[in-house]
């Protein structure tokens, strides 16, 4: 077992998958589906058995496989994982399968195309999560983008042509921004040592950060530059705009996998990059991101309440419920950046699972009006009554994982300064406004003519559905019921919060 | 023994889940099961609250818990699920199983013929494990638990009946009025937890006199806000009155007789933090009695029959929490559990009574029901003395104590507002008994010949439930404030009360005490005189008989003194107004705003620089002219600017 590359299967297993559908024909739509299926439930199993064998108490990173790639540069094909990405590759290997699974109904037309971009799209997300090589990183970084690109401009709605590429535009100008700061910092790596061997290399990297060696002048600079590509990707306030056109446009699936993980690898670059490698910037700096964090929460809240559209509606409630992430991250408390963990992989389950959930709406009545719904408590009981139950998981009740995650950004940031959690508290009441008058208006009251007019076509959920959202709903309730599972992962939490301390004075 | 604890939730989370999972299969029989659970954890709970008041270990005066595992056990951060019972704890129990197991009972007749009744019970059972884990909880997060989840069941079951508009909008309201109260008490839970390191409620208490004074009131206040939310006191009190759009059952269990006592339970539980804050009490008695006299005085005028009960509720509560700030914690208590019985009690009286006339909730179109449904009519009577403060019944003693409290306390105010709410309790309800059972019938003849008195599943819960509203006071409260429930309750608050140094003076019936008792007693016999001068009256047995004088009530309430008084009464004093205004309307109007900034400046901005950056290619296209001239001039342009940067960048960054 100790010699079986896991990290490097469960990369490229999907990879093997969207090469194999590449040579079977198009027109056997149902082979391709369940090879894709089949090929994300095996990644989804390698992933399982990634996070048993993990021992828990050790610190650092484990499972690492290196290799050399370009040795005169000192580029290494270089994979590890501590306790946050062990959860970070889970979350993506469940949302991937569960995403194939609900792609089945929906997707009708290029099927091959769609599942392989779907299948490379998973490469990327759990490439990002387990390089530890700089440039591996932003080579998977950018691999995501590419399928994504596809993803809403061929299978989305009516404006995907806008919405992609505004999107692939924003985020490339960050992580274009990215690039320039992982090049600087190998350059300075090797300027000091004089050589290339480790330039790249995350944990040589993070040691020569640790020792207080790059230069503060520096330190501002290579952190803004991968701040912004990461604060894009959160999205943070005021670069969060390109989300909502992004969500609205984009197929079901596509949008599971954009609030479920594509938001989380911004956080994820904080806490593992721009944070340990660039201490005293990202102390410089914590003052105005807290303030932005605060803004995101009540203002992506507010913008929230009335949005026309379901689907624009769950994206600004996004942006709201990411501003506790980085806000977590950047008040620098134990119980805060745990919090913030959390609520990634809490806000990944119930986001996900909201989009799934308007998804199931959208197949049958074609469209996302919040107005021309009404009383599909009655013509959808079961539907309604699972939608009611990721709305309240959405609106932080105990119980549910996502009441967890906030509590402990909560109290962390009111160990920091009382003020951030006055200011922002008032997400509790503008959460539930949003999203019961919204659940208000879809379900409860007379049906609306427009649903009348739908008759049959209006049934239930169906047991595929069903089956879709049931390992969601069963998480979000474990985890709110036991959040230790996921607590005992996040030791690295400690690492973190010494690399960010050490080289404060340094 | 400790582990009989969990199982008193547990059977109805147990019977939610599987009424819940049933339900659709076995729409007429699954609430079986959610009355027999109700029952099963009723039968607990009476173990365990007998236990802990007659001293069976473990269970005792000190309390006695149990920690099933640690919930949220982060790094710098600790709560466990851990269930703790002391006498506060049995007293709650009490009143919550028995009344929340006669509500199950009377919903079998009352829902029988509702397509939704399956849900129903799931709800209610539901909400039972809700409440039960907060009064069971050791530890504020989680109460807190247990106080959003009750605040959701509330939701589920105030808009129980969805297809209609009023009741959706109304738990929203709910939900929403409550949430604001629960913002303060989140933000009181990680005050606790910032300046004292652990949540255990014991704990806390233990440690709290150690925690600087303006923390002590900060506490003191956001754990404030939480209670004025759930126990509907001003200015959060105007969610309670919607809230009647949700089955009457659920009026009486949650929105009378159980939840909305969770804020009371909750300063009342803290008495160690707020008798530290002895600013905060004064804020405490003066929003109580406030509420007492505001909710009271609309109560006048309502016309709806649940409308005028739900307005006494606030009062009500509003007695309890001006007892709370006056010291008088066993007083509040008291009034708690019986409040519990014969609001309870009303509300399921005022459920027969709209059962019996076809949905009816306008007390105009009622008169005369008193003999068509005699049993409805004696448990309501009875219920109405009861909360209007004729002695002996419950009502008597325990609204006594809190007067007398108020008094000898040297809260003189409190005691007077206190005196003239008594008053106008007892007016309001005999005008509620008057409309509705004396007089003539003013009945929809249609209606009319259907009248019927409610089947026995409903009628059997009055009867029973009519017990404690005439006896509790003697059987708990007397002889007055050394009664039973005082030696009870001695050990939850004597620390407290010695430690504010006002030792209450005893009681002293030929005195100051029997004096105020005596005061209280004669408005409350001349509220009632008025009430039925004016409204009616018809009790057989005595041989009263009186016309009703709508004349004399239009005429009084023309006058020019009462007309505002009429009008604002009437109008609920414009509180509804006043936050539509403010925060549907006005808050809209900031919400569009925002989101008229969000896509004209900030994606504006985006999409300008996109335009622009698009416009400059356009533009720089000119630039590949193909004339190698002009390459080399740009070669060398480019060379310079490069060089300039590199000494600018090495001068700059080391």
């Amino acid at each position: 077992m100790p010699t079986l590359p896991i990290l490097g299967l469960i990369t490229f297993v999907p990879l093997a998958g969207a090469v194999l559908i590449a040579v079977l024909p198009s027109k056997e739509q149902n082979l391709i589906r369940r090879t894709a299926l089949g090929t994300s439930l095996a990644a989804w199993v390698l992933s399982l058995l990634l996070l048993v064998t993990y021992s828990l108490g050790q610190a650092g990173f484990q499972f690492k496989e290196a290799a050399d790639w370009i040795p005169s540069f000192g580029i290494q094909f270089k994979l590890g994982v501590d306790g946050l990405s062990v959860l970070m590759v889970v979350l993506t290997t469940t949302l991937s399968w569960i995403s194939i699974l609900a792609s089945f109904g929906p997707i009708k037309v290029r099927v091959k195309e769609y599942m392989i971009s779907f299948l490379v799209l998973e490469v990327g997300m759990i490439g990002v999560f387990v390089a530890l090589d700089l440039f591996l990183f932003y080579i998977f970084w950018e691999l995501v983008l590419v399928p994504m690109y596809l993803i809403i401009g061929i299978w989305g709605g009516a404006n995907r042509i806008y919405a992609t590429t505004k999107f692939v535009l924003y985020t490339l100008v960050g992580s274009l921004l990215m690039l320039v700061a992982i090049l600087a910092t190998a350059f300075t790596y090797q300027a000091a040592n004089g050589s290339w061997a480790g330039a790249f290399d995350y944990e040589k990297l993070q040691a020569f950060a640790a020792a207080g060696s790059f230069g503060h002048n520096f330190q501002l600079l290579a952190f803004l530059a991968l701040f912004l590509a990461f604060a894009i990707k959160v999205p943070m306030f005021p670069f969060h705009t390109w989300l909502p056109d992004a969500h609205t446009e984009a197929p079901t699936a596509g949008s599971v996998i954009l609030a479920g993980v594509l938001l989380k690898l911004g956080a994820y670059g904080l806490i593992r990059f721009a944070v340990p490698l660039y201490p005293f910037a990202a102390h410089t700096f914590a003052g105005p991101i807290i303030v932005l964090s605060l803004i995101a929460i009540v203002y992506g809240a507010v913008v929230s309440i009335v949005q026309p559209d379901l689907k624009r509606l769950i994206a600004y409630s996004s942006v709201s419920h990411m501003g506790f992430v980085t806000l977590g991250i950047f008040v620098f408390t134990a119980t805060a950046l745990q919090g913030a963990i959390l609520q990634m992989l809490s806000h990944g389950l119930i986001t996900g699972g909201l989009f799934l959930l308007v998804g199931v709406v959208y197949e049958r009545t074609h469209d996302r009006s919040i107005a021309k719904m009404g009383g599909l408590a009655a013509t959808m009981p079961l539907w309604s009554t699972v939608f009611g139950f990721f709305i309240l998981a959405s609106i932080g009740l105990p119980g549910l994982s996502g009441f967890v995650g906030e509590f402990l950004v909560f109290v962390g940031s009111f160990a920091f300064a009382p003020v951030i959690a006055v200011s922002s508290i008032i997400v509790m009441v503008l959460a539930a406004t949003y999203l019961l008058w919204m659940f208000q208006r879809v379900a409860f009251g007379a049906v609306s003519d427009f649903l009348t007019g739908l008759g049959d076509h209006l049934t239930d959920m169906s047991r595929v559905e069903l089956l879709t959202l049931a390992p969601l709903a069963a998480l979000i309730v474990l985890f709110g019921l036991f959040p230790s599972l996921i607590l005992d992962f996040l030791s690295p939490v400690q690492t973190f919060l010494a690399a960010a301390g050490a080289a404060v004075g340094g | 023994m400790n582990a009989l604890l969990p199982l008193i939730p547990l059977l109805p989370l147990g019977g939610f889940l599987l009424t819940a999972l049933l339900g659709r299969r076995y729409p007429d029989d699954a609430h079986r099961i959610a009355v027999w659970a109700v029952v099963a954890s009723w039968l607990v709970a009476s173990l365990v609250a007998l236990m802990t008041l007659v001293h069976i270990a473990p269970f005792g005066p000190q309390g006695s818990g149990i920690t099933l595992w640690s919930w949220i056990p982060a790094i710098g951060f600790r709560a466990d699920m851990g269930l703790f019972a002391d006498p506060l704890t049995a007293c709650l129990l009490i009143v919550v199983t028995t009344i929340g197991m006669l509500v199950h009972v009377y919903s079998i007749g009352y829902m029988a013929h509702d397509p939704g009744r399956w849900r129903f019970f799931a709800y209610l059972n539901l909400f039972m494990f809700s409440m039960l884990l907060l009064v069971l909880a050791d530890n504020f997060l989680l109460v807190f638990a247990g106080w959003e989840l009750v605040g959701l069941c509330s939701y589920l079951l105030i808009g129980f009946w969805y297809p209609r508009r009023s009741a959706a909008v109304a738990a929203k309201k709910a939900f929403l009025v409550n949430r604001v109260g629960d913002m303060g008490f989140a933000l009181g839970i990680m005050a606790i937890w910032t300046q004292l390191g652990t949540l255990n409620m014991q704990s806390v208490f233990a440690k709290f006199g150690a925690v600087p004074h303006e923390w002590q009131i900060a506490i003191a206040v956001l754990l404030l806000c939480g209670a004025v939310g759930k126990s509907a006191q001003f200015p959060l009190h105007v969610w309670l009155p919607d809230a009647m759009e949700g089955p009457t059952p659920v009026s009486a269990l949650i929105h009378a007789a159980t939840m909305v006592n969770a804020g009371v339970y909750l300063v009342a539980r803290c008495n160690p933090i707020f008798g530290t804050a002895s600013e905060v009490m004064v804020v405490v008695a003066a929003i109580g009695i406030f509420t007492a006299i505001m909710a009271a005085s609309i109560a006048f005028t309502q016309t709806d029959i649940k409308r005028v009960l739900a307005y006494s509720t606030l009062s009500q509560l509003g007695y309890m929490f001006a007892a709370l700030g006056v010291g008088a914690w066993t007083a509040a208590i008291f009034h708690l559990m019986s409040h519990g019985f014969f609001k309870g009690l009303l509300f399921l009286d005022s459920g027969s009574v709209i059962h019996s006339v076809g949905g009816e909730q306008d007390m105009r179109k009622m008169g005369g029901l008193a003999r068509k449904i005699p049993t409805t009519y004696a448990t309501m009577l009875i219920g109405s003395i009861a909360i209007a403060g004729v002695p002996p019944l419950a009502g008597f003693f325990s609204k006594d104590e809190i007067l007398g409290g108020a008094f000898k306390n040297g809260f003189l105010w409190v005691w007077a507002i206190g005196f003239v709410v008594a008053g106008m309790t007892a007016f309001y309800m005999f005008r509620l008994m008057g409309m509705t059972f004396w007089g003539p019938s003013h009945v929809d003849p249609e209606v009319e010949h259907h009248i019927h008195e409610s089947p026995r599943s409903m009628t059997g819960p009055l009867i029973v439930l009519a017990v404690p509203a005439v006896l509790l006071g003697l059987a708990v409260g007397f002889p007055p404030e050394t009664g039973l429930l005082h030696q009870w309750l001695a050990p939850v608050f004597e620390h407290t009360i010695a430690a504010g140094g006002h030792a209450e003076a005893a009681y002293t019936f030929f005195g100051i005490d029997g004096a105020l008792a005596i005061a209280t007693t004669a408005l409350v016999a001349i509220a009632i005189v008025l009430a039925w001068r004016l409204f009616g009256v018809e009790i057989p047995v005595l041989g009263l008989r009186s016309q009703p004088r709508p004349d004399q009530v239009r005429a009084l309430s023309a006058r020019r003194a009462m007309a505002l008084l009429y009008r604002g009464s009437s109008n609920k004093w414009w509180f509804d107004d006043i936050n539509n205004k403010v925060f549907v309307e006005w808050g809209g109007k900031l919400a569009a705003a925002a989101f008229w900034f969000d896509r004209t400046v900030i994606d504006g901005t985006v999409n300008g620089i996109g335009t622009v950056t698009a416009g400059a290619g356009m533009a720089l296209r000119r630039v590949q002219t193909g004339r190698v001239q002009n390459y080399a001039l740009g070669i060398a342009l480019g060379l310079i600017v490069m060089a300039a940067g590199y000494l600018v960048i090495s001068v700059t960054v080391r």
